[in-house]
């Protein structure tokens, strides 16, 4: 199994499917794309386990948030495309608004001090 | 498409699905080896840096394959095909098991096939729930309590009732159809217009008779599917042709549909208009009328019962024999009658049988279960959760209930077969079917009974920690608890079978009661049928027509005697009359109430009727200024207690009129006129050819009983004949012997008898089996216990006296268990008893008996085994 660097932030609960549907919203990509994805942009931060991603990418494909197709990546070969739906896009906007409240709040307890100064 | 289908299609889809994520994920390999290689890395350090990277394939990929939402099946297949493994493995654990529960879920699934056809399926009449009979509550008199309204009550109460959307009468009115074809008597009722609206039922084809056509008279008829299809071949013009009914033109309206019937009998073939002539319409003595009745939305039944009770009190204040209240009952009762009760037990018994199929199978699956606590103990070491090994253990009892199931339908069938007959002929014939109400049903019994039997010895085997079952000999099993609850078991299945022994045995007590019913008669070879005298309205014609058939009948070789009544005896339970005796006033009349029926002078020997005292009929009684009557010993005894009623003299009938008075001549021996398991009832007897003056009410002799000296029914076609010799015209209908008449009467009892006889000996046997299970399961536990209780100086004798002291006292909890169960139930089941009291003792004695010697028997066999142990093989066992 995978080592994980000290420096890596666990995933908390949910978040990766925020995560791949945040992504999608680019535009359709495959898998392997989706994780790199996450990586660069979290600076590393977030580093996306196969064992994760995939049971991950099937479960938004059963509940019908995003849909998949076998298409050709940019290197000519053929990759399983996901992409969001209809369903998918409100999930987002629910689940990013959910995400949101949650981490505002979570700062208000973390860093009560600055409430105080203010 | 929701994500429930959208498992489901990739269900469908599995192997596909499969092979897709095998190349996705392989995909993901190559280009997370690309990017390495690009970064520098040789092709072949790329791959495997890829490879390490991405972890373990198949376990990525079997956490995928989770998300598609079918392990929860798959685990389940895997576990059924186990549990089908485990039958084969246990041949002989599973043909018990099998068939236990075929018992069961044969019987709780052919009982339940007759329950629903009598008592649940709609009867075929719109909203039939809300439609009620009324009856005449005439407790004061002798005859019967329950009497059948007169016209004049409907005319009454339709007028003032605010209960009933409508009500109808149903009388009797048996016509001979002739004209094309031979003449035949067909069964016929006479309806108000009323009946067909109130059911809300029509004909298929045509129509049915309107309010004017009932009231002005017209002759229109309403015919049976039955009788359109045998007589008329299906043709659809029978509509609008003239048939002759009794010599008289009717023209057929209606055809009803198949499957249509209405109390008395599934076999009416006739509807007509009732067509009251004014006289019927306001008199309150003339009881032939069967009343139905639609209750209005929201009308309850205890309602009803209290307005129709203080309504009729109003109507009937004038009446000379003083006001009198009615029954209101359900119409779905009215129609199963008897049965009903019959059906409710039976149900409750099979319940019970099935009940006891499962304590036993739990038993087995829990003495079973010490046999395989090392391999559980090995799956839970292996990391199988609790929840896991439960649902383990119930897939496997689903698969054994599954197969139970199987053999029990197939058990079920032939059992359909005999309880058709159980169907009271008041409703359609029906043929008992393996349909998916009855399927439905069938299949929620072997669930419930699953999770009866297959629950206590999951949770309990599940609860074992893998560190006892694995060490060597465990032996720890589930001490003091697991006996406590096997034991209740035993208890309960002892129980059990004691409370349907025991109602067996009081069904059996009044069967044989009824069996050895002194019906006045021999009925050995007594043949009877029934001769219409519609044609022979004239007195002294009827007188020489009845002798002379009768002359004929005797005719014929192998004929003893021939004789006529009025009314086929054990048939017919009206036909009463008031009485007055010479010297009484008219106040006593309303008590006074006895059956009559006309008879000719060979009746009596025919039958081989038995005389207490005076004579029967003789060749003197002529027509004549002082005719005589005979009565029977009920009569006798209720107005002549501990007297002689001969010479004494009466009259009935139109009392105000002049009449002749009758003198009483014999008392005859009881005759079961009414029926085999009705009461008996006061009964003058009067001779036919004496009755000229009186308007005997058309109760003319056309019943006819003959002896003969070899089988009845082999001189059937030569007596149609004898008649046909007299007149060619004369229809013979309703032939059967008396023994096909006790024999039907018989049938309810006769078969709820057999029915539960059945079910308390597999009861019994399935109860010993059970307990015999439990002790040599203990036995087989202690070995090692006994060994070392032997060793330590036990006799043999002590062992197996302490093994079967423990089996007895679990059969004798049982038994007064079972005892006080029995006392609760036998009250529900008064109606199934006939009036008779059966004797609680010899059959609780003997069911005690029974049970306790199978019981020693089941006790002795695993005792005896216990006491033989030999310590030294017991210890070395270790």
């Amino acid at each position: 199994m995978k080592r994980t660097a000290p420096s890596r932030v666990e995933f908390l609960q949910g978040t990766l499917d925020l995560l791949i549907l945040r992504t999608l919203l680019a535009g359709p990509t495959h898998g392997h794309a989706i994780a790199k994805h996450i990586q660069r942009i979290s600076e590393e931060l977030l580093q996306v386990e196969t064992g994760s991603l995939y049971p991950a990418l099937h479960r938004l494909e059963a509940r019908g948030w995003i849909a998949a197709s076998w298409e050709l990546s940019n290197k000519g070969k053929r990759a399983r495309f996901y992409r969001l739906t209809r369903l998918g896009r409100k999930q987002l906007v629910a689940e990013r608004s959910k995400w949101e409240a949650f981490s505002r709040a979570m700062a208000m307890i973390l860093n009560p001090a600055d409430r105080e100064t203010q | 498409m929701n994500s429930f289908f959208r498992k489901l299609l990739w269900l469908a889809q599995r192997r596909d699905k499969q092979a897709e994520l095998r190349r996705e994920l392989q995909f993901h390999l190559e280009e997370e080896a690309e990017e390495r290689q690009e970064r520098g890395l040789a092709e072949n350090e790329a791959r495997w840096a890829a490879r390490r990277e991405f972890g373990n394939v198949s376990l990525v990929e079997q956490a995928t394959r989770d998300e598609w939402g079918w392990t929860r099946l798959e685990q389940l297949a895997r576990d059924a095909l186990y549990g089908l493994r485990q039958i084969r493995r246990n041949p002989g654990f599973s043909a018990i098991a099998i068939a236990t529960l075929a018992l069961g879920i044969g019987g709780i699934t052919a009982m339940f096939s007759a329950f629903d056809v009598v008592l649940i399926r709609p009867l075929p009449y719109a909203d039939a729930d809300r439609l009620v009979m009324i009856w005449d509550d005439m407790g004061k008199t002798d005859v019967t309590s329950r009497y059948q309204p007169a016209p004049a009550e409907w005319v009454e109460w339709r007028r003032l009732n605010t209960i009933f959307t409508d009500l109808a009468t149903n009388q009797p009115g048996d016509a001979t159809l002739s004209g094309d074809g031979e003449p035949e008597q067909v069964p016929a009722r006479k309806v108000t217009w009323t009946f067909w609206s109130l059911l809300g039922v029509q004909p298929m084809l045509g129509r049915a008779f309107t309010e004017d056509e009932d009231i002005k008279n017209v002759r229109v008829v309403v015919i049976s599917n039955g009788l359109w299809q045998r007589r008329f071949g299906c043709s659809p013009s029978i509509v609008g042709r003239k048939i002759l009914l009794n010599d008289e033109p009717y023209e057929v309206i209606g055809v009803m549909p198949r499957g249509f019937y209405f109390l008395p009998s599934r076999e009416i073939d006739i509807w007509m208009p009732a067509s009251f002539p004014p006289w019927l319409r306001t008199n309150f003595t003339w009881h032939d009328a069967q009343i139905v009745a639609r209750l209005k939305h929201g009308v309850t039944l205890e309602h009803a019962r209290q307005s129709m009770a203080a309504l009729s009190l109003q109507v009937t204040a004038k009446d000379f024999r003083g006001p009198h209240s009615v029954f209101v009952n359900p119409l779905r009762e009215e129609i199963a009658g008897r049965t009903q009760t019959a059906l409710i037990l039976l149900l409750w018994a099979s319940v019970a049988l099935l009940l006891i199929a499962c304590v036993n199978l739990a038993n087995l699956l829990l003495s079973r279960g010490v046999v395989r606590g090392r391999e559980v103990a090995v799956r839970a070491a292996l990391g199988a959760g609790r929840g896991r090994l439960v649902s383990q253990f119930i897939t496997e009892s689903l698969v054994l209930a599954g197969l139970g199931t199987i053999a029990g339908l197939v058990l079920a069938l032939p059992a359909m077969r005999f309880l058709e007959t159980l169907v009271p002929e008041t409703m359609s014939t029906a043929r008992l079917t393996l349909d998916w109400r009855v399927l439905t049903f069938s299949a929620a019994a072997a669930i419930a009974a699953t999770l009866i039997f297959g629950l206590a010895p999951a949770l309990r085997e599940s609860r074992r920690s893998p560190q006892d079952g694995l060490r060597e000999g465990g032996r720890g099993t589930a001490g003091a608890r697991s006996h406590w609850f096997q034991h209740s078991l035993v208890i309960v299945e002892t129980a059990l079978a004691v409370m349907l022994l025991t109602c067996g045995g009081l069904l059996l007590q009044t069967f044989q009661h009824l069996r050895n019913t002194d019906l006045g008669i021999r009925s050995e070879r007594l043949l009877t049928f029934e001769t219409p005298l519609f044609r022979y309205r004239d007195f002294d014609r009827r007188v020489a027509f009845v002798n002379a058939e009768l002359e004929s009948i005797r005719a014929i070789p192998g004929v003893i005697h021939a004789g006529a009544i009025s009314r086929i005896p054990l048939t017919v339970t009206d036909q009463a009359t008031f009485y007055l005796f010479a010297g009484q006033s008219g106040d006593s009349i309303p008590q006074q109430v006895a059956l009559f029926r006309v008879v000719t002078r060979d009746y009596y020997p025919t039958i081989g009727a038995r005389l207490r005292e005076g004579r029967f009929f003789e060749i003197s009684d002529r027509r004549s200024e002082s005719p005589v009557a005979i009565v029977n010993e009920t009569f006798a005894d209720r107005n002549f207690p501990g007297r002689s009623p001969v010479g004494a003299q009466l009259k009935f009938g139109q009392l105000d009129k002049k009449g002749y008075w009758y003198t009483i001549v014999g008392v005859v021996k009881e005759i079961r006129e009414r029926g085999v398991t009705e009461e008996l009832k006061p009964t003058i007897y009067l001779l036919h050819e004496q009755t000229d003056q009186w308007s005997t009410n058309g109760a003319h002799p056309s019943g006819i009983v003959v002896r003969t000296a070899m089988e009845p029914a082999s001189i059937i076609s030569a007596v149609r004949q004898a008649i046909w010799s007299v007149d060619k015209n004369q229809p013979v209908w309703r032939v059967q012997t008396l023994e096909e008449i006790v024999g039907r009467q018989l049938s309810t009892p006769t078969q709820s008898t057999a029915l539960l006889g059945a079910f308390a000996v597999l009861a019994l046997l399935l109860a010993s089996v059970g307990l015999y299970g439990v002790l040599s399961y203990a036995v087989t536990h202690r070995t090692n216990e006994i060994g070392v209780r032997m060793a330590l100086g036990a006799t043999s004798r002590e062992i197996l006296l302490s093994f079967g002291k423990r089996g007895l006292g679990l059969t004798l909890t049982g038994l007064a268990i079972g005892l006080a169960l029995a006392g609760i139930a036998a009250r529900s089941m008064t109606a199934l008893l006939y009036g008779f009291r059966p004797n609680y003792l010899p059959t609780v004695t003997l069911v005690s008996l029974i049970l306790l010697t199978v019981a020693v028997l089941a006790c002795f066999i695993p005792a005896r085994r216990a006491s033989r142990v030999d310590p030294v093989i017991a210890l070395r066992n270790e």
